[in-house]
């Protein structure tokens, strides 16, 4: 009893930091979008439940749809790119491992922002890309400011949250399955689809809810490579608090995100939870 | 931001769960109200503080980016010796939101209709002018600036540039001339090369003079007009951005809703300058000026008197004006703008139009009237 009593002590910095960094911020935001504005925009407390009929206001519905469209876009391609970069290092990587690990980490100690910017000195039209392409015969293409730049920078910004996952469950994996099906006369193929997959799969999954939810609510790349019809749910919320002074709408359609985002949540944690109870020794 | 916490947290699934608990335990603690934002009050008593110029620490700037030139501000840091900390916004909302999140600056530079509003808040700083050695630069400029409508008798700004909004464009692309109309911003010759500006007011209010309304309509049937004009538009732009320089400078503009000063730092950053050409509309253009102020809630606000000063020196603003291609209402500075006048006959603004031309100055628009205008951008953007 006392033992436990004892390590739980450990909880307090952490819980502490939850408190504040994470539940005060949620309660002023579910707070805030109750309120209106005063004239300079600063929020003031009461009871506007309009601003939550106003986030089902047809208007928006197509950004909501534009959102998890490209969202789920991005998670596939990474799922695509990422999945065979993370097994080539799994099994393949050897000693070389960590060191490639870190080199798919490394991008992450530069900025997003930054990283993405760095996107657009590619992708414009006189750009390093249509530069290269114009002095091997071909046309310029518009690249910057269409939707597959906002695809492809979510794809960019979030693809190690899907490698890192994957490349944890095939780490993970006893490389024996694999000889296994060898022996039983699988052909690769055949052996990846019924050996390598399902037991990477709880691995897949995490990468796919760390991709896809941070890119629903992403503004940055339709910011910087996106085009007029390019707008998505996070644009939409960030105009709302830093330029149209609307901090209670902007809030109400945060808590409204929160909430969708939360029913994938929910529904990962079961599938997880699922797979732990399973994988137990009877 | 909801992506970067979402991505973090959720590597740690067990106190996810528990979070969520957390979170909803909290919202229902009415008291939160207390704290975090909105707590911001301020007294008249504030704004009337006086306050001497000398250094009362470091300054904190708060401005656009690329609207100073550089070497002005680091002689300053050499001259009194102190630290100039720039933080930098992109838009007037963006300024106000910062403000409004309850940042700390000494010295910020908005336009006029926001001194008005920060002015009647309470928000701004008296401004001595006894304790400017170059007060009579700006104030002696012109009547105008002495008692402008935005601020009576220059108490709480001084001013620092004026600016007009037109349309820059590419010759070498789209010919030497348009037609002198915002309806070079429909060029279908540059279909998929035009950007608007990604300002609301700016925007809408382009918008408005398009459709012959006032620039500050409020009227909401007027406003639902120049919503659709401007989602009319939408198939022939490429974006709707403020990063106007490195848009025309980059190749992704040929036509580009631009503020006139911007259009000579381009030309300053390319091989062709003589293809990058400025005209302001027919139908009207909005006009302003931009200034100086100390918020009441300022750490150093002596450091600040000393910066703005040093700003509304004759030497130093003909440097600024080089360097950000805008006219300067300064007396001793003044010649240095002629001199890009003289290259560029386009970008002129005159104090006689900020004069003559009241209706075409963004106001301060009173609470319905701004909710109605932002209404209407999110919808063109969402649209």
């Amino acid at each position: 009893m006392t033992t436990s009593r004892f390590w739980a002590r450990f909880l307090l910095p952490g819980g502490l930091w939850l408190l504040l960094l994470f539940a005060v911020p949620i309660g002023l935001t579910v707070a805030v979008s109750f309120g209106t504005t005063d004239t300079l925009g600063l929020p003031i407390y009461g009871w506007h439940p309009e601003n939550y009929s106003r986030v089902f206001d047809p208007l928006f519905a197509p950004v909501l749809w534009r959102s998890v469209g490209y969202a789920a876009a991005a998670t596939a391609l990474c799922l695509l790119l990422g999945y065979p970069v993370a097994y080539t290092i799994a099994r393949f990587g050897g000693r070389w491992k960590n060191v490639l690990i870190i080199a798919v980490v490394l991008p992450f100690f530069v900025n997003y922002l930054v990283r993405t910017y760095a996107w657009v000195t590619i992708l414009s039209d006189d750009g390093l890309l249509n530069h290269t392409l114009k002095s091997i015969g071909i046309g310029e293409i518009r690249f910057l400011n269409t939707p597959t730049a906002v695809i492809g920078g979510l794809t960019y910004g979030y693809l190690a949250f899907m490698i890192l996952p994957v490349f944890a469950a095939l780490d993970r994996m006893n490389p024996a399955l694999v000889e296994a099906g060898k022996d039983l006369y699988g052909t690769p193929a055949r052996t990846f689809w019924h050996v390598t997959w399902p037991s990477t799969f709880q691995g897949v999954l995490a990468g796919c809810v760390l991709v896809f939810l941070p890119a629903v609510g992403d503004f940055v790349s339709a910011q910087l490579l996106g085009g007029p019809n390019t707008y998505m749910v996070g644009n939409l919320i960030s105009q709302q608090f830093y330029e149209a002074q609307n901090w209670p709408f902007g809030s109400a359609l945060t808590v409204v995100m929160m909430a969708f985002l939360m029913v994938w949540m929910l529904f990962y944690l079961r599938s997880a939870a699922r797979a732990a109870r399973e994988a137990e020794p009877a | 931001m909801t992506n970067d916490p979402w991505g973090r947290e959720f590597t740690r699934r067990s106190l996810i769960q528990r979070s969520a608990g957390l979170a909803l335990g909290a919202s229902a603690v009415g008291g939160l109200a207390a704290c975090g934002v909105g707590s911001q009050k301020t007294s008249t008593t504030a704004t009337e503080k006086v306050v001497k110029a000398q250094v009362d620490g470091d300054l904190v700037y708060f401005n656009y980016s690329e609207y100073v030139d550089p070497g002005v501000v680091k002689r300053f840091e050499k001259h009194y010796g102190v630290k100039v900390t720039q933080a930098y916004y992109d838009s007037m909302a963006g300024m106000m939101s910062k403000l409004n999140a309850g940042n700390v600056y000494d010295v910020i530079f908005p336009s006029a209709e926001y001194v008005d509003r920060l002015r009647k808040a309470n928000r701004l700083l008296k401004i001595d002018h006894s304790q400017l050695k170059n007060a009579e630069q700006a104030l002696g400029f012109s009547p105008y600036f002495a008692n402008p409508w935005y601020d009576p008798n220059a108490n709480h700004s001084m001013p620092y540039t004026m600016y007009t909004t037109g349309i820059g464009w590419r010759s070498d692309k789209v010919g030497d001339k348009l037609t002198g109309s915002w309806h070079d911003l429909w060029n279908e010759k540059a279909k998929g090369k035009i950007f608007v500006l990604d300002d609301y007011q700016e925007a809408v209010g382009m918008g408005n003079l398009v459709n012959g309304f006032d620039l500050n309509t409020t009227d909401s049937a007027q406003l639902d007009k120049t919503k659709q004009l401007l989602v009319d538009q939408k198939p022939l732009l490429r974006g709707y951005s403020t990063d106007t320089i490195t848009n025309m400078s980059n190749g992704s503009a040929w036509i580009h809703h631009i503020w006139n000063g911007d259009i000579v730092n381009v030309r300053n950053q390319v091989k062709n300058p003589e293809d990058y050409k400025f005209e302001t509309a027919k139908e009207g253009t909005p006009i302003g000026s931009d200034t100086f102020v100390i918020p009441t809630n300022a750490a150093h606000p002596g450091t600040a008197l000393l910066f703005i000063d040093w700003m509304l020196d004759p030497a130093n603003a003909a440097k600024n004006i080089e360097y950000i291609g805008y006219p300067m209402p300064n007396k001793g500075g003044y010649s240095a703008f002629e001199a890009l006048v003289k290259e560029e006959p386009s970008i002129n603004v005159t104090v006689e139009q900020l004069q003559a031309a009241n209706q075409f100055q963004f106001r301060d628009l009173d609470q319905t009237g701004l909710q109605r205008w932002n209404d209407t951008w999110t919808a063109v953007k969402a649209a």
